[in-house]
């Protein structure tokens, strides 16, 4: 009676043991209870070709979950698929993705990451389904708390978020990109080669270096002369004249075929639709500038008026303050009332929650409701891209597909490709060709290539330079007539392509088996920068066991970060505890990796390997079982 | 795009090479004099498969970027479950076999000596005074392709270089990365299951062990490489071991659907291939 019977045997007897007299009620006691069963978890990620990191992060989780017991189906999907699966349909168990800001960001981003005022919506908030009051608390206190008193809040809401680990921070990756250095240079500046200022910041070659040397000094100093403004327009016009184009190559088809800046599941870090598209405020580093908007001022608490450059839309139309009221409102709800339930935007949502409304003053001046927050917070505000109204309140229906509505919940909007991109950014759409390439062409009326003398020869004052605030080192950008991007099918030939001279750079991740490669070739240079879009494992909060956090907690000590930066990183990574590891806020000691551990959740350690007795003890802690052969048993899901 | 042209070249040099020796090798100069005669015929005779296995590549040539659609979105995704069920195998074999020689072996196998394997019977066969064996590989080929197709889009699966690239290196491409301007050109590397070179290359390892008294020279060389295409695909970490099993199938299968299909009778023995030919059936391997 004691000796556990499997339940094959069980059943077999069950028909024996029903018919024989007196015992039927405790049978049914027992064939009504139902068994436990091994625990199951899918892990989604993207196959090496499309990023030859993230998988072997999988791979490594994967192996450690099976030795603890637990039955793992690991899954590659594509890229838009996985965002699809992740963000859209929220039907994972975990993932392994990058976070979507590769510049260091405001620890605000965790708002829209992990706030739970999202859980019911799609998209970048809160795709984990956290419900954490504790969390929301900080949230809301980091975004009304100043000086001091928010670095607090900051440290406490990062210690909070680790704790609870709705996601396992991995490692920050070095921004990777080989590049033939013979036609532009600048790529070395210390913010990220390909990310949106990066680009903007590139120079041609056949300027001169001095004058592009020149130039990065004096941006980087802060002291913008007069002198150093002659060189850099100088630069800027040689530019105009060189009519080089920017060859890039990347392993990632999504901006040949879709160009809509809010779709989550075709942007990765929206660098190209951040240059199709002008936000009202950049950042670069610490540094917030004014960039569509030509000035903004805080009229009192709750009110910020904005007031915008003279800029067009690439289909010739003026950038007005109503297209800014509108972005702000149609973030909120793309469906603009058309549909029952609000359909917010799937991406900026943290920032455009910030702006409560916004009304026209006239027709170059936009009053933004911003709600007691911070400047800082109310700068982030700012950095969303504005849409043109006349093209976007056309896609305020509800999705159809052939003419039926189909009760998806969503906009036209937000499915849209978004063909022939209408903005007002540096860049226009030129063509492209599905899963091939894309060519973008330089916008010839963007504010950056508009120089002061042509507008006012006088040049009196400051309001007249149409580039006013705009740091030097973008002026008379981008240094290139042409940007195309070619798709190529994996890192390696990427690498080779630029090793040929054929591209100029890549833009997609590298792993260890292409970056080697980049010496092999005289002309061609590693260059990297620090990326602030850490690798994380993703948790499905609403999922048991994920739902869980001490369950979360024994998989996060599964990671052995160290590891993975060696192994699927080539060294070019550093592990990290907390998601703010690369912003410039004030890590807490309690969540900054040190001395190759992780203080919160350290790595079931055994001399370099995974210390199996112990995480299985760990989740016997926490009241998990297993069976005799080792299988970690949950109750069905 | 130069690349790709440049391998381009390459392949059609080394066919043309490899065609012009088999040729007179396997074949043999009196019966190429002999079988130049009725070539038109021949050709004639065998237009059907022509047709059939042409429609199938241009069909496959224009909606495989859609089917791809259909298949990201409604194909079973399968990677999980075939790596469940065979885990690192292939892994197992780059680890255990692995040598330079071996991998610039099976990588130019996997490339030059596959398209070579696949030329060559169409170039042997027209070469016979009778069609039926023409006429039977090509339908295996067309065979091959549509159910392959068809099982590419019903199954999203990644192969072992995509999904445990720790442990399998995609040794093709890290050694040849020109050859990946080709094989992306023709393929996406979603179809996976089943192996269409384990399945190409074992339909033409099976004829050449059915005809063997027509080839005597061409049966070893025809399994010897049929068999190095089987292992490089996995040798190389493109394939599991379960797209292969499963191309076998696929050719076994092709291959005897191609023989139930194609009627020995209906071949056309005169040069001229009168259409309405009824002559009463003499193939004596006919297998039906």
């Amino acid at each position: 009676m004691t000796r556990p019977i499997s339940r094959r045997a069980a059943l077999a007897g069950l028909g024996l043991a029903a018919a024989s007299a007196g015992c039927l009620g405790r049978t049914e006691n027992i064939a009504g209870r139902n068994p436990r069963e091994q625990l199951t978890l899918e892990i989604n990620a993207t196959p090496a070709d499309a990023d030859p990191n993230g998988i072997r992060i999988a791979r490594q989780l994967e192996e450690h979950l099976t030795a603890v017991g637990v039955d793992v189906r690991l899954n590659t999907v594509g890229q838009t698929d996985l965002w699809r699966k992740v963000l859209i349909n929220q039907n994972f168990d975990l993932y392994v993705g990058q976070f979507v800001e590769t510049e260091p960001f405001d620890p605000d981003a965790l708002y829209g990451l992990t706030h739970s005022r999202f859980v019911a919506e799609s998209g970048w908030q809160n795709p984990f389904g956290l419900t954490e009051m504790a969390v929301d608390d900080l949230l809301d206190r980091q975004r009304r708390a100043t000086g001091r008193d928010r670095d607090d809040a900051v440290a406490a809401l990062q210690e909070t978020v680790c704790e609870l680990q709705p996601f396992s921070v991995v490692a920050f990756p070095d921004a990777l990109t080989a590049v033939q250095e013979n036609r532009f240079d600048g790529w070395t500046a210390d913010r990220q080669p390909l990310s949106v200022t990066g680009l903007l910041g590139l120079d041609p070659v056949a300027a001169g270096s001095g004058d592009g040397g020149a130039a990065t000094n004096a941006s980087t100093g802060g002291n913008e002369t007069a002198a150093d403004a002659d060189a850099d327009g100088a630069a800027g016009d040689a530019a105009d004249s060189t009519g080089e184009a920017l060859r890039l190559v990347t392993t990632d088809d999504r901006i040949t075929e879709n160009w809509n800046p809010i779709a989550a599941e075709y942007r990765k870090y929206g660098t190209f639709t951040g240059l199709l598209y002008d936000p009202l405020a950049r950042a670069d580093g610490d540094e917030v500038f004014p960039w569509l908007a030509a000035d903004w001022e805080r009229v009192d608490e709750t009110t910020l008026d904005v007031s915008l450059r003279d800029a067009r839309w690439h289909d010739g139309e003026p950038v007005t303050a109503s297209d800014v009221a509108f972005t702000y409102e149609f973030l909120r709800d793309t469906s603009l009332g058309n549909v029952e339930t609000p359909v917010p935007a799937p991406r900026f949502r943290g920032r455009s929650s910030l702006v409560e409304g916004a009304r026209v003053r006239d027709d170059a001046t936009v009053r933004l409701t911003v709600p007691d927050v911070n400047e800082t917070v109310a700068a982030r505000a700012l950095r969303v891209p504005i849409l043109p109204e006349h093209v976007w309140s056309e896609r305020a229906h509800a999705a159809t597909i052939a003419g039926f509505e189909l009760d998806f919940e969503t906009t036209e909007a937000v499915v849209s490709n978004n063909p022939d991109p209408v903005g007002s950014g540096p860049l226009r759409f030129a063509e492209a060709t599905a899963g091939e390439s894309v060519a973008f062409e330089r916008n010839p009326d963007h504010f950056l290539v508009r120089s002061a003398s042509e507008d006012d020869s006088d040049a009196v004052d400051e309001p007249a330079d149409p580039r006013a605030g705009i740091p030097l080192r973008y002026h008379g950008k981008p240094a290139f007539d042409r940007l195309r991007i070619d798709v190529l099918p994996s890192d390696i030939s990427a690498v080779e392509t630029v090793a040929e001279g054929l591209a100029d750079a890549t833009v997609s991740n590298l792993g260890p088996e292409s970056v080697p490669r980049i010496g092999r070739s005289a002309d061609t240079r590693l260059v990297s920068g620090r990326s602030a879009a850490f690798y994380h494992v993703g948790y499905n909060v609403r999922r048991s066991p994920l739902s869980n956090p001490r369950f979360r907690a024994v998989i996060a000590r599964l990671i052995d970060k160290a590891a993975v930066v060696d192994d699927a990183f080539d060294g070019y990574a550093q592990a990290a505890t907390s998601p703010l590891a690369a912003s410039p806020t004030e890590i807490p000691e309690s969540v900054t990796w040190a001395d190759g551990s992780d203080p919160i959740h350290p790595f079931f350690d055994d001399d370099g390997s995974l210390d199996v007795e112990a995480a299985r003890a760990a989740l016997r802690d926490i009241g998990y079982r297993f069976d005799d052969e080792g299988r970690l048993l949950s109750r069905g899901r | 795009m130069t690349p790709l042209l440049s391998v381009l070249a390459s392949v059609l040099a080394w066919v043309g090479t490899l065609l012009a020796v088999a040729s007179v090798a396997v074949i043999g100069p009196a019966r190429l004099r002999e079988g130049w005669g009725g070539v038109r015929g021949r050709i004639w005779d065998a237009r059907r498969g022509v047709a059939v296995l042409c429609a199938v590549l241009v069909v496959s040539a224009v909606g495989r970027s859609s089917l791809q659609v259909v298949s990201e979105l409604f194909g079973l995704q399968a990677t999980a479950l075939i790596y469940a069920l065979e885990g690192g195998f292939v892994a197992w074999v780059q680890a255990t076999f692995a040598t330079p020689a071996l991998t610039a072996y099976l990588s130019w196998v996997y490339v030059y000596g596959y398209a070579f394997l696949l030329a060559f019977p169409v170039v042997a066969y027209l070469a016979l005074p009778r069609t039926t064996t023409l006429r039977r590989v090509l339908v295996a080929y067309a065979l091959n392709y549509g159910i392959g197709l068809a099982l590419y889009t019903a199954v999203f699966a990644h192969g072992p270089r995509n999904v445990m690239p720790d442990m399998v290196t995609p040794l093709l491409f890290t050694n040849r990365p020109d050859v990946m301007a080709l094989t992306s050109e023709v393929n996406v590397n979603t179809n996976v299951f089943p192996s269409l070179h384990t399945s190409l290359a074992v339909t033409v390892g099976t004829f050449a062990v059915l005809t063997r008294d027509e080839y005597p020279r061409w049966t070893p060389v025809a399994v010897w490489l049929s068999l190095s295409v089987v292992v490089a695909t996995m040798y190389l970490g493109i394939h599991w071991l379960t797209d292969v099993v499963a191309g076998f199938a696929l050719a076994f299968g092709s291959v005897a659907l191609a023989y139930r299909t194609v009627d020995p009778r209906a071949e056309g023995v005169e040069p001229s291939g009168e259409p309405g030919d009824e002559s009463p059936p003499s193939e004596p391997n006919a297998s039906d």
